[in-house]
């Protein structure tokens, strides 16, 4: 249940994008200028280059659209879209497995859109690879591809061809999944199951912490092996505090909705029977309002639904006036500092000695549910999306080499974009223990565990100055792997979630954008620059 | 093979492919219904029963997955083993259950991941909810695995002793074992509406009458094939049917309940205590030979003569064996407590303590005084209950609670009451357990 | 010479290599020659002559290790030339799971035609090859001769200016062959350049205006067919069947005007002489190559030594 939608910063991406694209563009032409220089054609390099961008300007969504129509009608010779009927089988049967009647309706209805979504990538995605990896490259071995490039179609035509050609192909067989794995669910969940069949919009906020002193501080590991929660002792000053951003009349309405998910760890018995108890409590830091909400029991992994009126009242301890105080007027409030309309909400723990453990997903203001449809067709569209990078890269690593290494090699991109980038990731930058490829090495020669320091001497410094040029090379691979783990969008809707669209759509999309100019590109230059007809 | 023709060469082919063919048929032909047929290895298979039919319920999926993967499903299942892993890790509840799932379609006839599984979702998935009713929902996860696992491999006697073992010992003797017991009865699960899960508690019974009959099955599985059991030595395992039952009334007991079920229960558990597993045979392995536990002197000088060892030998067997098991102990309180006496006296010094709590003085004495002198007539009677501390103790704090409600009524503690004899004669006990009442009640 | 030329070839060679940049084998060596607008262009040569090679040269398919080629006034490379021509390729090398309608439609396509310059255009095309009975079926149930119509039909999409033929007639029947031969002269009518290459000699000798015979990469003959097959030291006789008495009247006859019969038998195609002729030379004087000549000089034949590998 680690649900943690990060926001994905458009502006870094894009300088990433930028500083790995223009790397590699410039590497590539500089080998290809000095190998001209090196053959004397140094000329031609440049004539080449300029005149692809004429080829670019000549493009013709017939020509285009003839391939893609030929992509189209090859596949469906291929028998692709049969993985349809294995996918139907599946389907049929799948109920055996994933019915389990004991379960909670909401674990229930968890696993089956896993299962559906899952089945849909995994039929789908292979399939896909194979196509892509080895259109091409038939194409060339039956040399039709050879009659094809006597016609006045560009090379990029071509790769785009087939690149849209699977994509469609994909598609349709997607599409009809889609369907038939929507209906399968809503036919096959158990009828208690049906109402977590929903599409959450969440608005979260930014989790800190207040100590048992009073003061801004951290919360408390309580020795789980796994730190994303922390926890607030009960009954001292401690607080989580979550700060809500842009907490407006416009988007939150009448009734504001809390949602909550807290987990509760005791120290002692206390009462089994009862629940921890907690309270909410708004702050207003510029009006200095602080206003305690009613006490709770929290029931753990479940999730509990708050609603808070706009208008609320609090019985004034000195005074026993009763005090009314309006959600949008006086508890929202604009930071001195970055403005906004914010909203802060506090929560403390009641009983003595037992703690209760949040995370920044774990309280957040619940807007208008969407249907379920948006949310699971969003997922669908999150798998769409994967294999349209899929067929990118197949089609376009499949113009320079055969079909079983085109096929090897995407489907390597594919593992190690799915989970080994957080491994490069700590290696590049260092949080992995004796990382460095030499430095490994050595250590192993040496017996020496990572922990243990290496001497600093002249040889070491140069072996880490070599490990510091692999991991710029490892940097790169890093960046030019695609982040796949970001296509999973199952886990939304399987929480009941809508799918973000700052932390899942927009990263998904400019992803598969920024993949597609290389891609392209790559495919463009290999097929222009190989003589076909060497084999 | 060059030089060979084409046609000789297909020649030679069909002959190794009808030769490997013969092999086929020979060592791997299906047995059909009648005995002794089918190939080499289907023999086999009967003979030592490895048979997917004889080994318990055979689940389509799970073979079908076993085949698909061919020879990979040790790594499969460790992969997927750390995937549960880490879902545990992460508090990621639905999937871990639907992982352990995978990994029982894979492995269906490891007893061991059968056991560890279900140990993790009844003890450590339990204890990580907050709600008494979500507990209890993950140790049923726990029993009905274990029931799942005992229908995929028949006449296991460790799942079935595992099965009994959670049913009793964790529904029963946790902490939190009040409401756990309630639920069995009346279990929490919305689907269910008040009733008792079919699932675990189909005849509506106690908790331990239910372990109790899968110790029995355990058992039974235990005779047809001992070897099959390597939990603990064969007279330990033997002696749970019976100490589920005593279970039975000592829990309706710590639930103030004394009357003729508990009575009745306790009898029954005193005559198959003495009866049955007191006279079942048990062989020693070693010089002891055979002994019996309720070992009358004519049974020692038959079996000392059967054996051809001496009396000594044999008795001193029976008192190791005997010690085992605590039988003595347990024969006594079996016999005690299936007393009316005894229940009464039970009865009275409970009810007694409770008219304490809810400060109904002089109710609280009255019981307390008849109460005490039961217990005193009951322990009289019984030599052998002034060594068992159990006895002791509720004696003790009975006479502690009188005295105290003496104490607050402002009246003298008389010179004489029941129970003083051994009162005075446990006065390091007393000093402790005065300390553990005072702090119970709160009392400077 | 007046004509203006379609193709340009300058010292072409091509040097296959292997993995390693290593040369493999020379296909090409030092070639040279010019097709002119409106003839019949043949290119002969035995199997592995390096008239294909030639051919792919000219359509961009491969890259020449060193020389120029301009085809239609552009470099092989550059795509826009392929508006304007036509390729049959050696086997057809088409889409075995499309129609001939949907073959035509596919290539009409790449010209960036409108869907009714298509349907017109492909329409006229089918039956211009005779394949009316059989355009819905796939191309994998076609037969050679079959295959070998759709292809020419594609080649002929765009109503090219020049059209290169990989082996047009091979695997047609007599009757495909002639066939064949019309269209080819029909397209010489209809002003455009045809470049053939073929093994086939009576083909090449019934519709070639001019031929380059090549040999181990090397041009061996180039020549108007006429000129070549011109002979000026022999007289061939062509009769009805003789009997002895004839024959041996006729060469009383002959014996008159000094002359003898050398040889009496069925007539062999002359161009076939005229290519084993060129074959058998080569091999015993390898080395020898034709270079065209330059503008207005008589063509030579040059001795010139093999660089060895």
């Amino acid at each position: 249940m680690s649900f943690d939608p990060q926001p994905y910063n458009v502006l870094l991406a894009l300088g990433h994008w930028l500083a790995v694209f223009g790397s590699c563009l410039g590497i590539a032409f500089f080998v290809a200028f000095m190998t001209g220089v090196a053959s004397g054609r140094a000329g031609a390099v440049i004539g080449a280059v300029t005149s692809s961008f004429s080829d670019f300007f000549s493009t013709s969504c017939r020509r285009i659209g003839a391939v893609a129509l030929l992509t189209f009608q090859e596949s469906k010779r291929r028998k692709a879209l049969y993985v349809f009927f294995v996918f139907a089988a599946l389907f049929m049967f799948a109920g055996w497995f994933l019915s389990n009647p004991s379960n909670r309706p909401e674990l229930q209805a968890k696993s089956y859109i896993v299962f559906v979504l899952t089945a849909i990538s995994w039929l789908i995605l292979p399939v896909m690879l194979l196509l892509s990896c080895w259109g091409v490259p038939e194409d060339i071995r039956l040399r039709s591809l050879h009659t094809v490039v006597t016609k006045p179609i560009r090379r990029h035509e071509i790769v785009l061809g087939r690149m849209v050609g699977y994509i469609s192909v994909g598609t349709i067989v997607l599409l009809l999944m889609g369907v038939i794995g929507y209906v399968w669910i809503f036919r096959q969940i158990p009828d208690e199951a049906k109402p977590s069949l929903v599409a959450r919009v969440p608005v979260y906020g930014t989790l800190t912490f207040i100590n048992r002193e009073g003061k801004q501080g951290s919360g408390v590991n309580v020795g789980d092996i796994w730190d994303f929660r922390s926890y607030v002792e009960g009954a001292t000053k401690a607080r989580a505090v979550w700060t809500f951003d842009d907490v407006s009349e416009q988007r939150v309405g009448d009734q504001m909705v809390l949602e909550t998910k807290f987990e509760a760890f005791r120290t002692h018995k206390g009462n089994m029977e009862k629940g921890l108890l907690a309270r909410f409590i708004f702050v207003n830091p510029v009006k200095n309002i602080s206003l305690p909400g009613k006490p709770f029991e929290v029931k753990e992994y479940q999730d509990a639904t708050l609603v808070i009126d706009r208008k609320m009242t609090e019985v004034d301890e000195q005074t026993g006036e009763l005090k009314s105080f309006d959600l949008f007027n006086d508890l929202v409030y604009t930071d001195p500092e970055d403005g906004g309309n914010k909203l802060r909400v506090e929560v403390q723990c009641l009983d003595a000695g037992q703690y209760l453990g949040m995370a920044r997903p774990d309280l957040f203001i619940r807007l208008a549910d969407r249907p379920f449809a948006v949310s699971f067709s969003k997922s669908v569209l999150g798998i769409w999306l994967m294999m349209c990078m899929i067929v990118m890269l197949g089609v376009s690593v499949s113009c320079f080499v055969k079909g079983p290494v085109a096929t090897l090699a995407v489907f390597t991109f594919l593992i190690i974009g799915q989970g080994m980038r957080e491994f490069m990731g700590r290696v590049v930058t260092g949080q992995e223990h004796g990382s460095g490829l030499v430095e490994s090495i050595y250590r192993l020669v040496y017996h020496l565990n990572p922990t243990v320091e290496i001497d600093d001497s002249a040889a070491t410094k140069v072996m880490f100055g070599i490990d510091q040029i692999f991991k710029k090379l490892l940097w790169l691979v890093q960046h030019i792997i695609p982040d796949f783990g970001v296509f999973r969008m199952s886990p939304y809707v399987a929480n009941g979630f809508d799918v973000s669209w700052e932390a899942a759509m927009v990263p998904c999309l400019l992803i598969t954008l920024g993949y597609a100019l290389p891609c392209l590109l790559i495919g463009y230059y290999t097929l222009r620059f190989r003589e076909l007809e060497a084999k | 093979m060059n030089r060979m023709s084409s046609q000789s060469r297909k020649i030679t082919y069909l002959i190794i492919i009808v030769c490997l063919l013969v092999g086929i048929v020979f060592l791997g032909m299906p047995a059909s219904s009648e005995e002794g047929s089918g190939g080499r290895l289907a023999q086999l298979r009967v003979k030592h029963n490895l048979g997917e039919g004889s080994l318990g319920k055979v689940d389509p999926s799970s073979t079908t997955m076993n085949l698909l993967l061919l020879g990979l499903r040790g790594v499969a299942t460790n992969l997927l083993w750390m995937e549960a892993n880490e879902q545990q890790d992460h508090k990621n509840w639905a999937q871990l259950r639907t992982t352990v799932d995978s990994i029982i379609l894979l492995q269906p006839h490891y007893t061991k991941v059968w056991r560890f599984q279900a140990w993790n979702l009844a003890y450590n998935v339990s204890a990580s909810w907050d709600a008494v009713a979500d507990r209890y929902f993950w140790v049923k996860e726990g029993i009905k695995f274990l029931i799942n696992g005992s229908n995929r491999n028949l006449d296991n006697p460790e799942l079935l002793w595992d099965t009994g073992n959670f049913m009793g010992s964790k529904i029963g003797r946790s902490d939190e074992w009040k409401q756990f017991r309630q639920y069995f009865y009346v279990d929490p699960e919305p689907r269910l509406n008040g009733g008792v899960d079919p699932e675990l508690n189909p005849a509506r019974k106690d908790n331990y009458l239910v372990a109790k009959d899968y110790f029995l099955l355990a058992n039974d599985a235990e005779e047809k094939d001992p070897d099959k059991q390597h939990i603990m030595a064969n007279i330990l395992f033997r002696h749970y049917p019976v100490r589920a039952q005593f279970d039975y009334p000592m829990a309706l007991q710590r639930e103030g309940i004394f009357d003729q079920v508990t009575t009745e229960a306790w009898r029954v558990g005193y005559d198959e205590w003495t009866g049955k597993f007191g006279r079942e045979l048990f062989d020693t392995e070693t010089d002891g030979g055979w002994v019996v536990l309720e070992a009358s002197d004519d049974d020692i000088t038959r079996l000392a003569q059967q054996d051809g060892v001496s009396e000594t030998l044999k008795r001193e067997w029976v008192d190791r064996y005997q010690k085992m098991v605590n039988y003595i102990f347990w024969r006594t309180q079996a016999r005690v407590e299936r007393e009316e006496l005894t229940m009464q006296a039970h009865r009275e010094l409970y009810q007694g303590e409770q008219a304490f709590k809810e400060s109904r003085m002089s109710e609280a004495q009255e019981l307390l005084e008849s109460g005490m002198a039961k217990f005193e007539k009951v322990m009289t009677q019984n030599d052998s209950l002034l060594l068992e501390d159990d006895a002791i103790e509720e004696a003790l704090n009975a006479v502690l609670i009188w005295q105290h409600v003496h104490e607050l009524e402002g009246k003298q503690v008389p010179a004489n009451y029941p129970l003083k004899p051994l009162w005075d004669s446990q006065q390091e006990r007393v000093q402790v357990l005065t300390n553990e009442f005072r702090r119970e009640y709160g009392i400077k | 010479m007046s004509q203006e030329n379609v193709i340009e070839i300058k010292n072409l060679s091509k040097i296959y290599r292997d993995f390693w940049g290593r040369p493999k084998v020379q296909a090409l060596k030092s070639l040279s020659l010019d097709v002119h607008k409106g003839e019949v262009f043949g290119l002969l040569g035995p199997n592995g002559s390096g008239k294909t090679t030639t051919m792919k040269l000219l359509l961009g398919l491969l890259f020449p290790s060193s020389g120029e080629i301009s085809v239609l006034g552009k470099p092989a490379v550059d795509v826009d030339k392929n508006e304007k021509i036509g390729y049959l390729p050696e086997e057809s090398y088409l889409y075995r799971f499309l129609n001939a309608d949907e073959t035509l439609d596919f290539y009409g396509r790449l010209f960036n035609m409108s869907k009714a310059q298509r349907v017109e255009r492909s329409n006229q095309l089918i039956e211009s090859v005779g394949l009316q009975h059989a355009r819905r079926r796939q191309l994998k149930e076609y037969s050679k001769g079959m295959t070998r119509r759709i292809g020419l039909a594609q080649a002929l999409i765009n109503n090219p200016d020049l059209v290169l033929l990989d082996e047009p007639t091979s695997g047609l029947d007599p009757l495909g062959t002639k066939d064949m031969k019309d269209l080819i002269l029909k397209l010489k009518d209809e002003g455009k350049t045809v470049v053939m290459c073929s093994h086939l000699l009576a083909d090449v000798e019934d519709v070639c205006d001019r031929i380059a015979i090549l040999y181990q990469g090397e041009l061996k003959t180039l020549g108007r067919v006429d000129q070549l097959l011109e002979s000026h030291e022999e007289t061939n006789i062509r009769t009805s069947q003789l009997s002895p008495e004839a024959i041996k009247d006729v060469e009383a006859a002959l014996a008159k005007h000094n002359a003898s019969v050398k040889r009496v038998d069925h007539p062999r195609t002359t161009l076939e002489e005229l290519f084993l002729k060129t074959v058998e030379e080569s091999q015993a004087r390898p080395g020898q190559r034709y270079v065209p000549p330059e503008q207005g000089a008589e063509a030579k034949t040059t001795e010139q030594p093999v660089a060895s590998k």
